[in-house]
């Protein structure tokens, strides 16, 4: 059977697990920007954490099943609808033969995952069925979706209807609290973190976010020779804007590092919308081993095969 | 030989930074921390080497602990797997946009650039920015250089770039801000190989004038 694409909205990727062990050669991770919505799908879906799931950005956007098939939307809060009756997301749906899938306009957050039962058709590359579109990588064809595509769905199979545990719906809202530890950069006695409000600008896309907000004075002064930086990571450019690195962002930066969102939350990063306010959280290490160790438990009791 | 003690950071909660310094010394412990397949990634910057771990698996202490304890181990003879590239090229004209303005502003003619960018033993710095794009050390600094102000929204893959000091070579088509000087004629990426990439960090380069007319 197959999907077809009616209207892939903004953005619209095939993603799936990230693709590791690569970075050495200037390849991000890529994959799903908020990973535990996508396992939240695909958990509905009786499919692996990881199975390829299309990825939309803002919505709105639509889709035709030309076979009966169950899918599941997770992510960004939109409204859904199936031959015009209104449906639930995190809830497992029933799409009839020629139905039409219509996913309104994310209210808060930025990105919804649908993901099927069955398998989603995704071309692997260096170990990973992620689209990473600057270099045609994975997914299909290596780019966005567009009008028309089809993208072949097999094994399809009859999962047990199952919704969301409330406690992992957890709605957004235009406001984030990020945790972090300092960066390699950190300007110690010179930034008060916790007490500052950022918000996100306009320049957003799968590689980062501008953030726009008060960071210490000459924070991003100067070039340091390249060094390592991972997703989560917020460097400071020299006109004092902020960048914080998704899924997609380079390998390697030379900007001025100050801090790092950590494991826990870097989840949230998918999820992230233009004009949204921001706080980062100053965390120790060991907190940031307390809240990945209690929130990868609370996850764990619902999806055991995700690691966030 | 034992390596020296170099000292290793937190970068954030699930990766450690050795702070080597600069030069070959950041491959050959590459190169060993990598031969462990411990790592999630070992990264090469320009002046340190990052390995990411597992923070499910292990924590910060316990991952530094044995980071150190490998770090002890790595000898400080050069990495064994560095390969030298001969790559032939052409410069000028369309495949190098840029090299009749560099001529201009250097005073110095187009060939004589071109001789000393042929006969510099360039090595592979560190890969990074876009996959496979890599950052080549060892050119004359008279080739003086900077950025573009304005980047190009597409540089053809192959493209050779050129700033003060380094020769940048664009693996993939994409943007770019290094004024172009020529271009590979031989692929630096492989859709279809094991390991896509020709280039790996440490390994020598020298480019050679293609025989195409």
């Amino acid at each position: 059977m197959s999907l077809r694409v009616i209207d892939p909205g903004i953005q619209c990727t095939v993603q799936a697990a990230p693709r590791l062990g690569y970075r050495h050669a200037g390849v991000p991770y890529g994959g799903a920007a908020d990973p535990l919505s996508m396992a939240l799908a695909n958990r509905l879906c009786g499919n692996p954490a990881d199975a390829p799931c299309l990825e939309i950005a803002y919505g709105p956007a639509s889709f035709a099943f030309d076979s009966p098939v169950q899918v599941a939307l997770t992510g960004a809060p939109a409204s859904v609808r199936v031959m015009g009756a209104t449906k639930d997301m995190h809830a497992l749906l029933e799409i009839g033969a020629g139905d039409v899938l219509e996913i309104g306009a994310a209210s808060t957050g930025s990105r919804i995952y649908l993901a099927v039962a069955g398998e989603i058709a995704a071309e692997s590359f260096l170990g990973s069925q992620s689209t990473y579109v600057p270099a045609r990588f994975g997914g299909h064809q290596g780019r966005a979706l567009a009008k028309g595509d089809e993208l072949a769905i097999t094994s399809v199979r009859r999962v047990p209807f199952t919704a969301t545990p409330a406690e992992l719906s957890l709605p957004l809202s235009h406001s984030f609290a990020l945790r972090v530890v300092p960066g390699p950069d950190f300007p110690e006695g010179a930034f008060d973190v916790n007490s500052s409000v950022y918000h996100v600008s306009r320049r957003l896309s799968r590689m980062g976010a501008e953030i726009e907000g008060p960071f210490p004075p000459r924070a991003g002064a100067g070039l340091k020779p390249s060094a390592a930086v991972f997703p989560g990571a917020l460097q400071v450019t020299p006109q004092g804007r902020g960048y914080l690195l998704l899924p997609d962002g380079q390998t390697t930066g030379g900007y001025p590092h100050l801090l790092q969102v950590i494991r826990a939350d870097r989840h949230l990063l998918g999820q992230l919308r233009p004009g949204d306010s921001l706080r980062f959280l100053l965390r120790s290490q060991a907190e940031a081993e307390a809240a990945l160790r209690a929130k990868q438990a609370l996850i764990a009791a619902w999806v055991t095969d995700f690691r966030l | 030989m034992m390596a020296p003690a170099f000292p290793v950071i937190a970068l954030g909660d699930d990766a450690l930074t050795v702070l080597c310094g600069p030069g070959d010394i950041r491959h050959t412990l590459a190169h060993h921390l990598a031969s462990d397949q411990s790592w999630i990634e070992v990264v090469p910057g320009k002046q340190d080497v990052t390995v990411a771990f597992d923070p499910h698996a292990e924590g910060m202490g316990l991952a530094a602990a044995r980071l150190k304890r490998l770090l002890e181990l790595a000898a400080l003879s050069p990495a064994l797997d560095a390969k030298t590239h001969s790559l032939e090229a052409v410069f000028g004209g369309e495949d190098g946009p840029d090299l009749a303005a560099l001529s201009d502003r250097l005073a110095i003619p187009a060939a004589q650039i071109m001789d000393e960018v042929l006969q510099s033993p360039l090595t592979v710095d560190m890969l990074g920015f876009t996959p496979g794009f890599a950052y080549l050390t060892g050119l004359s600094s008279m080739l003086s250089g900077e950025r573009l102000d304005t980047p190009r929204a597409r540089v053809p893959a192959g493209s050779i770039g050129l700033i003060t000091g380094q020769v940048g070579l664009y693996a993939l088509e994409g943007p770019g801000g290094w004024p172009i000087i020529g271009r590979l004629q031989v692929p630096l990426f492989d859709r279809t190989a094991t390991n896509p990439f020709r280039l790996a960090p440490g390994d020598r380069v020298f480019l050679r004038r293609s025989g195409r007319p």
